[in-house]
């Protein structure tokens, strides 16, 4: 086979493998960031963060907000649901970052599967 | 076992057949649950299953992976199942699951996990919905190991038809929805013959996912709506493929995985999967790697 196709070949296959692991990481990122909170389903994303911390800098103790399902779900304590949300975010975040750093630093496939 | 049933757990069908020891699976499926969800794990399997399992496993082991054993005498049908073992291997073996939808009086937890023996449980994600407001949840979309969206047939029942829902990993409580479900499932198993007809869905496979997918059409009123049924929050089942393949496992997490292309089948991508619940469902592989992972328990 011409050098250069073989070479493209094996880039090829090690984007492909790359790739597939991002969105499994991105997956796995995703499914870390839902909050389950007095039968509601939250998201632990910029917005969400954002739109409980406004409230409480606003003096709102409690609220009802309307979930990730569209449901309003009324929350007695906007604090609790904030941390519980921070606290996911954060692991989720930590975890996507460790993950991540492994990907960057690996050249080939071999690395990528830690072999 | 005491008629006061237990608070949470996670229920296994295992019924053995010529070619695959589906007790062996569960063992190893169970100590995964032990693992990563703590909760105590019930298997259901026949008479002659229960016998090899104490035959070719330590007592040790067995009372490691299952707090609780329940004796089914359920007349199975004959369900011939084609099986890969990558592209290139395949057999035929019965496939015992006609009365799944009987968990509903055969778990002895208030809340239920039934799981297939064939899905490994890696992480606690599924702990969280037994404090959700769902009675019943399931997954409605799955990823292959490539993350693709699976075959048409894995995804509606046919091509103009309702989406499926997979019955691999079903959560249930004890409430008046979920024994409605569980009756309609059987109702729906009782009358295969008609719903294939009326559901136009491939009719060489007595699958229960056809069942859960007609009986969740049913209770939504025939329309793309769900009431009292979860989806696990949109997320996808992951399916390693039939053709597929286990290269490698170090330790009890980290898996090294063949995934090949489905149209062009000679081709494969490695793929590592770590903290991911996965759907083996080559059955050969996982068997293949079983003593590797009780070898990893025990480390």
């Amino acid at each position: 086979m011409d050098e250069r196709l073989e070479k493209a070949l094996e880039f090829s296959n090690y984007a492909l493998t790359i790739n597939n692991q991002k969105r499994n990481i991105r997956n796995r990122v995703a499914q870390l960031q839902i909050v389950h909170h007095l039968g509601g389903v939250f998201i632990a994303d910029h917005e969400t963060i954002a739109f409980i911390k406004a409230l409480i800098d606003l003096k709102h103790k409690s609220s009802i907000v309307i979930d990730n399902k569209n449901n309003p779900i009324t929350v007695k304590s906007l604090q609790g649901l904030l941390e519980k949300l921070v606290d996911a975010y954060t692991s989720a975040t930590t975890e996507f970052d460790i993950e991540n750093e492994k990907l960057k630093k690996a050249r080939n496939i071999k690395k990528i599967m830690d072999w | 076992m005491s008629n006061i049933l237990k608070q949470r757990g996670v229920c296994f069908f295992a019924y053995n057949n010529e070619q695959l020891d589906y007790v062996k699976m569960a063992v190893v499926a169970g100590k995964y649950v032990k693992e990563n969800l703590q909760l105590p794990v019930c298997l259901l399997t026949d008479e002659g299953s229960a016998t090899w399992l104490e035959e070719s496993h330590s007592k040790e082991l067995i009372n490691e992976a299952f707090d609780y054993i329940v004796i089914t005498k359920d007349e199975m049908k004959s369900n011939p199942r084609r099986h890969y073992d990558s592209p290139w291997a395949e057999f035929s073996a019965q496939f015992n699951n006609s009365n799944k939808h009987k968990i509903y009086e055969y778990s002895p937890f208030e809340q239920t996990l039934l799981l297939d023996i064939d899905y490994i449980v890696k992480t606690d994600t599924l702990l969280k919905y037994f404090d959700g407001k769902h009675p019943v949840c399931m997954f409605d979309n799955a990823l292959t190991i490539k993350n693709e969206l699976p075959a048409q047939q894995e995804r509606f029942l046919y091509d103009a038809g309702i989406k499926m829902w997979w019955s691999t990993v079903v959560y249930f409580d004890r409430s008046e929805f979920s024994k409605m479900f569980f009756d309609t499932w059987a109702h729906v198993a009782d009358n295969y013959e008609f719903y294939q007809y009326l559901y136009n869905f491939p009719s060489n496979l007595f699958r229960t996912d056809y069942c859960v997918s007609i009986a969740v059409h049913i209770l939504g009123g025939m329309q793309d709506y769900q009431t009292g049924i979860g989806n696990f929050d949109n997320t996808s089942l992951v399916n390693m493929g039939q053709k597929d393949d286990v290269i490698e496992t170090h330790g009890l997490n980290e898996w090294i995985l063949l995934a090949h292309d489905r149209k062009e089948e000679w081709k494969n991508i490695l793929v590592k999967v770590d903290k991911q619940d996965i759907h083996v469902m080559n059955k050969r592989a996982l068997s293949r790697i079983l003593p590797k992972l009780l070898e990893a328990f025990d480390g």
